[in-house]
């Protein structure tokens, strides 16, 4: 039985000072059910979201949300940190691949812009280990300044390296209707932008800001019912692991689960250049030389997390839309030719879990 | 400015973590944790026994941090350290009395400093940061 990415919707990331977490995820489910076909009232309900208690005083989320869309279906929030997109999208594969379930609706929201920046570090510090590194303080944007330094040594490269990355995001960012920061910028105001921790940069950082995401997955038989779309889920993998200066162990283990397959589309989760270097480098790009290579696979056309946005747990959710609309051809930016194989990365803001989504048409 | 609330319990049960130091050592591997585990995330084993750290440490990498949390306005910018300890693992701390250029291979030591002060009733936490080591004979 073929998991299909039956219909979606998305709304721009943005800053919506007007509407609360829960009415973003409801704006962004909303269009979904306007255009199936039949009536569907989903098996399942998956809200993912990583940090509602902080951002909205909020739990119950899920439930919540199915009920304000008249659906008394069993709903769970998932929350894996930035990763809750891509987690939400492995459980749902696996429910309805078990046969008991035909439907999952997954929305992905998350509301970040409604704090000044030190408030908004004392919510991301929750992704720090409790007993020590959170208590003193050190949050993900030093520990992925180390990273950077230790990469600058390793393979004897210097800033300019990374400025590509975020030049390249904007200017592909620059063609999606639905990117947060749909600009683009010259390489002088990445290498001038202020300094958040030596050496990195605000350029280097990726956007945080306000979104929702919906996707509604279906078994073949159902799919057909209510939509046409023939993209579908071939596979999903994941897994846990520590964190290491040079590299993402729980990717490299997801990617090895997967079987290391091949791709012709890539969407990343560049919360930071140097993350997306080394995510790279977990998929099979050149050690040292990622970023100098990334123009030969077609890569976060939609601009990734630095230009589309960075909306927390709905990041993955976006992630897996665009990518379907590669595949699908309805990308309204920047479209990549011949999309057969295209392969999402979902991972927490600096890689304690990864998720892997696998499509294709 | 946003108020700092420090609740005693959460301080208080983690004073081996902060003020001694206290990591686990697994009995089959030989793998040391900071902070202590029960597990061995290594190998897995169940076996592992509480080590106390010298505190003494080689600093691999270090970044100025110009990033804010509540409770820490004073301390702006900070030093975080990627730090080899002399058991042979790594953390990532705050450096503290920096007033001259690091370099990487310096050696440096465990020290307890204030962390941050609840805004209400003035209790203060406290915790490990790590300073450079001026001479270490004998090393």
């Amino acid at each position: 039985m073929e998991v299909v990415v039956s219909s979606y919707s998305m709304i721009r990331v943005d800053r919506y000072y007007e509407a609360s977490l829960t009415e973003l995820g409801l704006a962004a489910a909303k269009s979904i059910f306007e255009n199936l076909k039949e009536k569907v009232e989903p098996d399942v309900v998956l809200i993912a979201n990583s940090y509602s208690e902080k951002t909205a005083n909020q739990v119950l989320l899920s439930s919540k949300i199915a009920r304000a869309l008249g659906f008394a279906s069993p709903s769970f929030r998932v929350e894996s940190g930035d990763s809750s997109g891509g987690a939400s999208i492995y459980a749902a594969y696996k429910m309805i691949k078990s046969g008991s379930v035909k439907t999952v609706l997954i929305i992905g929201a998350e509301k970040l812009s409604d704090f000044p920046s030190s408030y908004l570090n004392e919510i991301l510090l929750q992704n720090m280990e409790e007993e020590y590194e959170s208590r003193v303080g050190i949050l993900p944007q030093s520990y992925s300044a180390l990273r950077m330094k230790i990469y600058m040594k390793k393979y004897g490269v210097d800033y300019d390296y990374f400025v590509n990355w975020p030049y390249l995001m904007h200017k592909y960012g620059s063609e999606n209707p639905y990117a947060y920061l749909k600009f683009q910028v010259d390489k002088d105001a990445v290498k001038n932008s202020q300094l958040i921790s030596e050496p990195l940069r605000l350029f280097d950082t990726a956007a945080r800001a306000d979104g929702a995401a919906a996707v509604l997955l279906a078994s073949e038989d159902v799919a057909k019912k209510i939509g046409d779309s023939d993209v579908k889920v071939k596979d999903v993998s994941s897994s846990s692991g520590h964190l290491e200066m040079d590299g993402i162990p729980s990717l490299r283990g997801a990617f090895a689960k997967m079987g290391r397959p091949k791709f012709d589309y890539l969407e990343v989760h560049d919360s930071y250049s140097i993350q997306a270097a080394l995510i790279l480098e977990e998929l099979g790009f050149t050690r040292g030389k990622s970023l100098e290579e990334i123009e030969s696979v077609p890569v976060n056309f939609s601009g990734g997390l630095k230009s589309r946005g960075y909306p927390g747990g709905a990041t993955g959710i976006y992630q897996l839309i665009e990518a379907a609309m590669q595949l699908s051809g309805e990308f309204p930016g920047r479209r990549a030719q011949g999309v057969e194989k295209a392969l999402v990365v979902s991972t927490d803001d600096l890689g304690y879990s990864s998720f892997l989504t696998y499509l294709s048409r | 400015m946003r108020k700092v609330k420090i609740f005693p319990p959460q301080v208080w049960r983690n004073k081996e973590t902060m003020y001694r130091l206290i990591a686990a050592k697994c009995t089959s591997c030989g793998n040391v944790m900071f902070p202590a585990r029960d597990v061995c995330n290594k190998c897995g084993s169940t076996k592992v026994t509480k080590v106390r750290l010298s505190g003494k440490g080689t600093l691999i990498s270090y970044t100025v941090n110009y990033q804010s949390l509540p409770g820490m306005e004073k301390v702006q910018p900070s030093y975080i350290g990627l730090i080899k300890l002399d058991e042979g693992i790594e953390i990532v701390a705050p450096l503290t009395d920096v007033d001259e250029n690091l370099r990487e291979g310096a050696r440096v030591e465990a020290t307890i400093r204030r962390i941050r002060a609840d805004s209400t009733n003035g209790l203060i936490e406290y915790g490990v940061k790590f300073r450079l080591v001026e001479n270490e004979p004998n090393r």
